[in-house]
C-alpha cells in the first residue's frame, strides 16, 4: 500500500535519445493506473524506471513517501509481471513462487503457507509441481501474477501482461486482474498499448506519445472530453472521425460548413467548446461512430461514398469517405451496402467534439 | 503407401554410398591403431591389415613396465593438468562470457574485439615468450607452468559461451532481481542451472585439450621426463632406437589416452541437451 509519485522524470538514453520528457504523476494508493499508448511511446520505460530497472536520468520518484531514485529493485518493495511472465524454465511453479521469499529469508513453514494460500486464489494448486514448460499461456500467466502476490508487495507493476495470450482468455484474465485488484487493495500500475484494456480495467488512464503525457484521467473523462486529437482518435474503437469544417454565424447561432452544408450547432456544444472564439476558423469536428449516422434528410445530410462495410453481428462499421475525409458509421443493425454506394450522413452534434486545425488541441 | 520414385530411390542410394565412404574413410584409422595395440609381432610397419597374433601384453607391459617409459606417471601427470585447466579455464570462460553478455561497460565492445582478433594468431606464436616469462619466473618444467599455460588465455575463447547466454532472456535477470536476488545469486541460481550444455561443452573442450597438444608441453617441459604429458611421452616412444619395440605400445597408449575423455563425455552427454529455457517466456 503506498502511492507513487513521480516528479519531472526523465529518461535520457546514452544515445541521447530521450524516451520520456518531464513526466509528472501521482498515483493514489490503492488506485489502478494504467499507462497506455502505441510502441515506443515510453510507456514501457516509464515502468520500468518505477521498477528500477531503469536508471532515471532526472527528476524524482517516490514510493511510499520515500525517495527511491537510487534504492535498488528488491529495496522498492515492488513486484513485477513480464509481458512474457519470465518464469524460472528449471524450477517448478512451486519454487518459482517460493524463490523471491526464499531470498528474503522467510522460514520454510511461512513460505509454504503463502504459496498455498496464493495458489488457491488462483486456482493454480495441482500446478505447482509443475516446470513452466509444461503450463499453458494463460497458466503461465497465472504463475506470474502468483509469483507476484506471494509476496505481498505494496506496488504491482503490470508490464502487458495479456498481449500473449489469445482473444478469449485475455477478456477473462482482464475481469481476474481487475477483481485481484479489488481483492489485494494495492497501488496497480498497468501498461498496455490496448485501449480496451485500458478502458475496461483502469480507475485512471495515462495516455502517452512520443514520451510525453497526453492526457491523464478517467476512462469515461478521456472518452467524452478528449484533450487533443491524438487522445480523441486513440480511444475508442473503431476511432473518432475527424472531419475538416469551418464555423460560421454569430455568436447567438453558430454553425458548421461541412461539404458546402451548413449544420445547427447546439448551445451546450457551443459553450463545451468555447466555439465562440472560433467564428470564422476552419477547424477539426471530432464525432464518435456511434454519434454518426445515415439518413434520409435531404437538409442536414452531407453525401458520403461507401469504401467498405464490416458486418459485426449485432452492428455494421461503415467505413465510408467524404470530400477530403475518411469517416466510420456504427450502424446499429446489419447493412447491405456495396462499395462505391452514395449515402446521406448526418451526426448528432450534441456529442461533438471541436479541436484546432494546428495544434490538434480542443478549442 | 505410396512406391518411392526411381529417381527419389537412386538419389537416396548415393547419398548412402557416400557417407558410408566417408565412414569408412573416417574409422578406419582408428580401428587400425586399436587392431595394432593387440599386436602380438612388434615393428612398426607391417605388409598386413590384420596382425598375425593376438596380445594385450602391450598394454600390460605399458602400464608396468617403466624402465624406460614411465607411461602412468605421465598419465597421471596429465590427467591432473586436464582436471585442474578444465575447472580453472571452465570458471574463467563462463565468467568472462557472462560479464560480456550481461554487463554493461564502456570498454566491451573494443574488448570483445580485442579478443576476437588476438584470436585469429595461432596460439604458439606466443611460445618463446611464454618459456622466457615461466623461466624468470623460475617454474618452467613444471606442471603447474602447463595448467597456468592451457588455462590462462581461457577467457578469449568466451565467444561460444557469449552467444549462448545472450539467448538466455534478460526478463529472468530482472525478474529475479525484483525478486531480491544479487547478481552473483542470479548467476549461479538462475543463469547457471540454465546454462547445462553450455558448462558441458566447455568443460569437454578445456578438459581435451592437454591431453591433445604437443607443442607448449614440449616447449615448456623440455627434458624433464618425470613431468612429461603422455603426448610427448607417446612420441617418444616413435623416435628411431625405440620404435621397433615399442610401436604396439604405443598404439595401446593412443588408446588408452580416449579413455578418460569418452568417460567425461558420456557421463555428460546427459546434460548435452538443448532447450532447457523452454516454457520461461512466451507462450
Amino acid at each position: 500500500m503506498a502511492e507513487i509519485i513521480l516528479k519531472n522524470v526523465r529518461k535520457i538514453y546514452d544515445n541521447s535519445y530521450t524516451a520520456v520528457h518531464d513526466f509528472s504523476l501521482k498515483i493514489r494508493d490503492r488506485e489502478f493506473v494504467i499507462l497506455v499508448g502505441p510502441s515506443g511511446c515510453g510507456k514501457s520505460t516509464t515502468l520500468r524506471m518505477i521498477a528500477g530497472l531503469e536508471e532515471i536520468s532526472s527528476g524524482e520518484l517516490y514510493i511510499g513517501n520515500t525517495l527511491v531514485n537510487d534504492l535498488p529493485p528488491k529495496d522498492r518493495d515492488i513486484a513485477m509481471v513480464f509481458q512474457n511472465y519470465a518464469l524460472y524454465p528449471h524450477m517448478n511453479v512451486y519454487k518459482n513462487m517460493a524463490f523471491a521469499l526464499e531470498m528474503r529469508k522467510m522460514p520454510k513453514d511461512e513460505i509454504r503457507r503463502k504459496i498455498m494460500e496464493t495458489a488457491k486464489s488462483l486456482d493454480i494448486i495441482n500446478l505447482l509441481d509443475r516446470k513452466p514448460k509444461a503450463l499453458s499461456g494463460g497458466q503461465r500467466q497465472r504463475v506470474a501474477l502468483g509469483r507476484a502476490m506471494v509476496r505481498n508487495p505494496s506496488v504491482f507493476l503490470l508490464d502487458e501482461p495479456l498481449s500473449n495470450l489469445d482473444a478469449k482468455l485475455r477478456t477473462q484474465m482482464r475481469s481476474e486482474i481487475k477483481e485481484l485488484h479489488r481483492k489485494l487493495a494495492t497501488t496497480f500500475v498497468y501498461v498496455t498499448h490496448d485501449q480496451t484494456e485500458a478502458m475496461t480495467m483502469g480507475d485512471r488512464i495515462v495516455v502517452m506519445k512520443d514520451g510525453y503525457i497526453h492526457q491523464a484521467d478517467t476512462p469515461q473523462e478521456l472518452y467524452n472530453n478528449p484533450v487533443n486529437t491524438f487522445v480523441a482518435g486513440f480511444i475508442g474503437s473503431p476511432q473518432m472521425n475527424f472531419i475538416n469544417c469551418r464555423i460560421i454565424g454569430t455568436p447567438e447561432k453558430i454553425r458548421a460548413e461541412i461539404d458546402g452544408i451548413l449544420f445547427d450547432i447546439p448551445k451546450e456544444t457551443v459553450e463545451r467548446n468555447n466555439l465562440t472564439r472560433a467564428v470564422g476558423e476552419n477547424v477539426i469536428l471530432g464525432i464518435r461512430p456511434e454519434n454518426t449516422f445515415l439518413t434520409d434528410d435531404k437538409k442536414n445530410s452531407i453525401f458520403a461514398t461507401i469504401e467498405i462495410c464490416e458486418l459485426m453481428g449485432d452492428c455494421s462499421y461503415i467505413h465510408m469517405k467524404t470530400g477530403k475525409d475518411s469517416i466510420i458509421c456504427k450502424y446499429p443493425h446489419l447493412f447491405a451496402g456495396e462499395k462505391g454506394d452514395i449515402v446521406k450522413v448526418n451526426f448528432d452534434m450534441k456529442k461533438a467534439l471541436f479541436f484546432n486545425k494546428d495544434s490538434g488541441f480542443r478549442i | 503407401m505410396r512406391k518411392m520414385s526411381t529417381q527419389r530411390k537412386i538419389s537416396t542410394i548415393s547419398v548412402y554410398v557416400f557417407l558410408s565412404v566417408l565412414a569408412l574413410i573416417w574409422v578406419l584409422p582408428i580401428l587400425w591403431v586399436i587392431i595394432t595395440s593387440f599386436r602380438e609381432e612388434s615393428g612398426s610397419f607391417t605388409p598386413y591389415f590384420l596382425p598375425q597374433g593376438y596380445t594385450i601384453r602391450n598394454y600390460i607391459n605399458l602400464l608396468t613396465d617403466n624402465t624406460t617409459f614411465d607411461f602412468t606417471r605421465w598419465f597421471s601427470n596429465t590427467l591432473f593438468v586436464s582436471v585442474a585447466t578444465c575447472i580453472i579455464s571452465t570458471f574463467f570462460v563462463l565468467s568472462v562470457s557472462y560479464a560480456m553478455s550481461r554487463l554493461r561497460f564502456r570498454m566491451r565492445k573494443p574488448l570483445m574485439n580485442i579478443a576476437l582478433i588476438l584470436g585469429m594468431f595461432p596460439g604458439f606464436m606466443s611460445m618463446i615468450a611464454v618459456y622466457y616469462v615461466l623461466k624468470a619466473f623460475g617454474i618452467e618444467q613444471s606442471l603447474f607452468a602447463l595448467i597456468l599455460v592451457y588455462s590462462a588465455g581461457a577467457g578469449l575463447g568466451f565467444y561460444v559461451a557469449k552467444g549462448f547466454f545472450d539467448t538466455v532472456p534478460r526478463a529472468l535477470d530482472e525478474a529475479a532481481m525484483l525478486d531480491g536476488a544479487s547478481r552473483g545469486r542470479i548467476f549461479w541460481k538462475i543463469t547457471l542451472p540454465m546454462s547445462k550444455p553450455i558448462i558441458i561443452y566447455t568443460l569437454l573442450t578445456s578438459f581435451t585439450a592437454p591431453w591433445v597438444d604437443y607443442i607448449f608441453a614440449s616447449v615448456i617441459m623440455g627434458d624433464n621426463y618425470e613431468n612429461y604429458t603422455v603426448a610427448l611421452g607417446l612420441f617418444k616412444m616413435l623416435e628411431k632406437e625405440f620404435i621397433h619395440n615399442y610401436y604396439t605400445q604405443f598404439a595401446a597408449g593412443a588408446v588408452i589416452v580416449s579413455i578418460p575423455i569418452a568417460i567425461l563425455f558420456i557421463s555428460t552427454q546427459k546434460f548435452y541437451v538443448g532447450g532447457v529455457t523452454g516454457g520461461s517466456v512466451k507462450g
